[in-house]
């Protein structure tokens, strides 16, 4: 027969009734997660790990080349993750819950910190799991950039960023009612003021410049550094971030039971887990 | 031009927009290398000039002003940043501000204080750097459509590419599901505020758009989309295995650039293999995808010469800054004023080619004339492969 097809799917271990797993992770993608995740750490992280000498320390060029190294690396996973299994039904429900944060995203523009796309990303990848809240943390800030033209160098570390908290919502432990809830809000909270801190971290030297009393100093005492880096959050983006993670919060307590039922239930209708395979007649 | 010419340099092609974001990229590398005012000015400028040229009439295109606007908020950022907290550079004292002292951990940090010519020179020049950046940046946007670019995305990457498309033609359609969701509830009297406006609206959008997704979900399957393609097990072993290697050899490379220590004998090859066995493990994961693509975006050589002239830019500017540091940066203490010279005004000139050299803009055709669909085809509004399956998903029902 022609269409005989046997296609090898990690059957993972076993899951909890009701919790649909879209994109599945096999060793492979771990592998790659663990990869970019230590990537990510020094391209978010590299004002405090610099050596003075280096020819990056100076100038514009760090973020720009950890930038393009980063679009790459996410391509890389994206593509592992989608070879681990990724169906018509997981490509639809990732493009509509994309495509529920690039909406909801205009909306906290102009107010400070009102940036409601986190909540649908932490719902998201809690109810589907961390493959499925990787993929979608980098889709919707992809897509979110494309209808509001917030293309940029930051658009990159945007992604990783995003998609560590849909996955870190996929990895969270698996509890029911009450306690699930009051687990998602203590995560968005700690979740979104990371975000905002890496962020802020490896900008910092790039949209401050230097010669002012809070730049960055390449090479200088990690402390010395690090108080300056506060300073100048303090003066730039604290309350930003705070809003940021107040809001979320607060969204998460007030809608993570409704949503994530919601949710839910669409995965049990998609019915991901089955898998159909053709067997050759004899 | 000949008509031989013409057809030999695609006259009817639209420029590609791979080709487009290289020259962006060019030009954008050009403005990381200097921070002479002048010539970040005339970076701009050129940029300007070929957008306002080229640009295409979606309403997608008229970004670019935000960007400009934006380039010049990063400047007044850094000054008044420079301003309140600058850090004692220069002696050409203008204003002393009133000075706030700070206890000693505070690691040096100045509030207030003399600000100096010099200071405010190298704030500015720093300042436009970044804005020229952000400026090409969005040149590259307003040119290419980035939507368009996810068409040309390898196979590897189609699903992530497929979730943005859909994400990006369905928001607009969920926006115009909460307005229905709230007339109804006008209608029926209802007028709750808070929490409860929140259940009685949000919660009908986002079931409906669930099961939009499951719809459609149906729609793209009973059409064969995400259908995997005949890779054997040892070429999806390959790539899978050539990804991995690109991976590490991206991460030791970036740890490399962090740390002076690490010998360049160490950084570079581990860059090159990274960056190489991730685009090679890409291509042949590609071969999985089995599709067949409409309208697809051709470079030809009008498309290679835009991509030229950005590289060529760039290069000029690495050899500016390589022969004379005095024109790429000028000094800012003592205080210069900064020259001009002739090779990175060549560069200037190239980078602006684009506005005259590529093909230029069709209008669209009138919509009145002819049959709508050809039409629509011919504007590129059906022009999504996923914009015409959800349209055909919304009258599936999966029971």
């Amino acid at each position: 027969m022609s269409i005989a097809r046997t296609r090898p799917v990690s059957a993972g271990p076993p899951l909890a009734a009701g919790d649909a797993r879209p994109v599945r992770i096999g060793a492979r993608s771990a592998s790659a997660l663990v990869i970019a995740t230590v990537f990510g750490i020094g391209a978010f992280g590299w004002p405090l790990l610099v050596s003075p000498d280096s020819g990056i320390a100076h100038g514009l060029d760090a973020p720009l080349i950890f930038g393009a190294m980063l679009l790459l690396v996410v391509a890389v996973v994206l593509a592992l993750l989608a070879d681990g299994g990724m169906d018509a039904k997981a490509v639809a429900m990732l493009g509509v819950l994309a495509a529920i944060g690039a909406a909801l995203r205009p909306l906290g523009a102009g107010t400070a910190g009102v940036e409601p796309l986190f909540f649908i990303l932490i719902l998201g990848g809690r109810a589907f799991g961390p493959g499925f809240g990787f993929v979608q943390g980098a889709t919707t800030l992809f897509a979110s950039a494309l209808l509001t033209g917030g293309v940029g160098p930051w658009l990159p570390f945007q992604m990783l960023g995003a998609a560590w908290i849909g996955l870190g919502a996929g990895l969270l432990p698996a509890v029911r009612g009450r306690r699930e809830v009051a687990l998602l809000c203590a995560y968005a909270a700690v979740a979104c003021l990371l975000y905002g801190f890496v962020m802020n971290l490896s900008f910092w030297p790039f949209g401050l410049g230097p010669n002012t009393s809070v730049s960055f100093v390449p090479g200088d005492a990690v402390l010395d550094n690090l108080t300056r880096f506060a300073a100048f959050s303090l003066t730039t983006s604290l309350g930003w971030d705070l809003g940021r993670a107040i809001t979320v919060t607060i969204l998460v307590a007030l809608t993570a039971a409704p949503v994530l039922r919601a949710l839910r239930r669409a995965g049990r209708k998609a019915a991901f887990d089955p898998v159909v395979t053709f067997v050759p007649q004899r | 031009m000949s008509s031989t010419g013409a057809r030999l340099l695609g006259a009817r092609l639209p420029t590609h927009p791979m080709a487009w974001w290289i020259w962006a990229l060019g030009l954008a590398a050009a403005a990381s290398r200097t921070t002479n005012p002048f010539l970040l000015l005339l970076i701009v400028a050129a940029a300007a000039f070929v957008v306002v040229a080229r640009r295409p009439l979606t309403t997608w295109a008229r970004g670019f002003r935000a960007y400009l606007i934006f380039g010049l908020v990063v400047v007044a950022i850094r000054t008044v940043f420079h301003i309140v907290l600058g850090g004692g550079y220069g002696e050409t004292v203008l204003v002393w501000l009133p000075e706030i002292m700070l206890p000693e951990w505070s690691a040096g940090i100045r509030i207030g204080g003399a600000v100096t010519a010099e200071g405010l020179a190298s704030a500015v020049y720093d300042g436009m750097r970044l804005a020229t950046l952000l400026v090409c940046v969005g040149a590259a946007v307003t040119l290419a459509d980035p939507r368009r670019l996810l068409k040309s995305l390898p196979g590897a990457l189609y699903e992530a590419g497929l979730v943005v498309v859909v994400a990006v033609s369905m928001a607009p359609a969920l926006i115009e599901s909460a307005v229905h969701v709230r007339r109804a509830r006008q209608l029926r009297g209802t007028s709750a505020r808070g929490s409860r406006a929140f259940r009685s609206i949000a919660m009908p959008v986002l079931d409906q758009a669930l099961g939009r997704a499951v719809a459609l979900a149906a729609a793209m399957d009973a059409r064969g989309y995400g259908r995997v393609g005949s890779l054997t097990v040892g070429a999806r072993r390959t790539s899978a295995a050539l990804l991995l290697a690109g991976l590490l050899g991206l991460c030791l490379a970036g740890y490399g650039l962090l740390d002076a220590a690490t010998p360049g004998s160490v950084t570079v090859p581990a860059l090159v293999v990274g960056v190489a066995a991730s685009v090679i493990g890409l291509v042949i994961g590609s071969r999985r995808m089995v599709r067949s693509r409409y309208r697809p975006d051709r470079f030809d050589l009008r498309s290679a010469l835009v991509a030229l002239c950005g590289l060529a830019v760039a290069a000029l500017f690495f050899l500016t800054e390589l022969s004379g540091l005095a024109i790429s940066h000028p000094s800012t203490f003592p205080l210069d004023w900064p020259q001009l010279a002739l090779i990175p005004l060549i560069g200037i000139a190239i980078a602006a080619l684009p506005g005259v050299a590529s093909t230029p803009i069709e209008p669209p055709p009138e919509l009145t004339q002819g049959p709508l669909v050809p039409n629509l085809l011919a504007q590129g509004v059906l022009e999504s492969e996923v914009g015409v399956g959800h349209r055909v998903a919304d009258r599936v029902r999966v029971r």
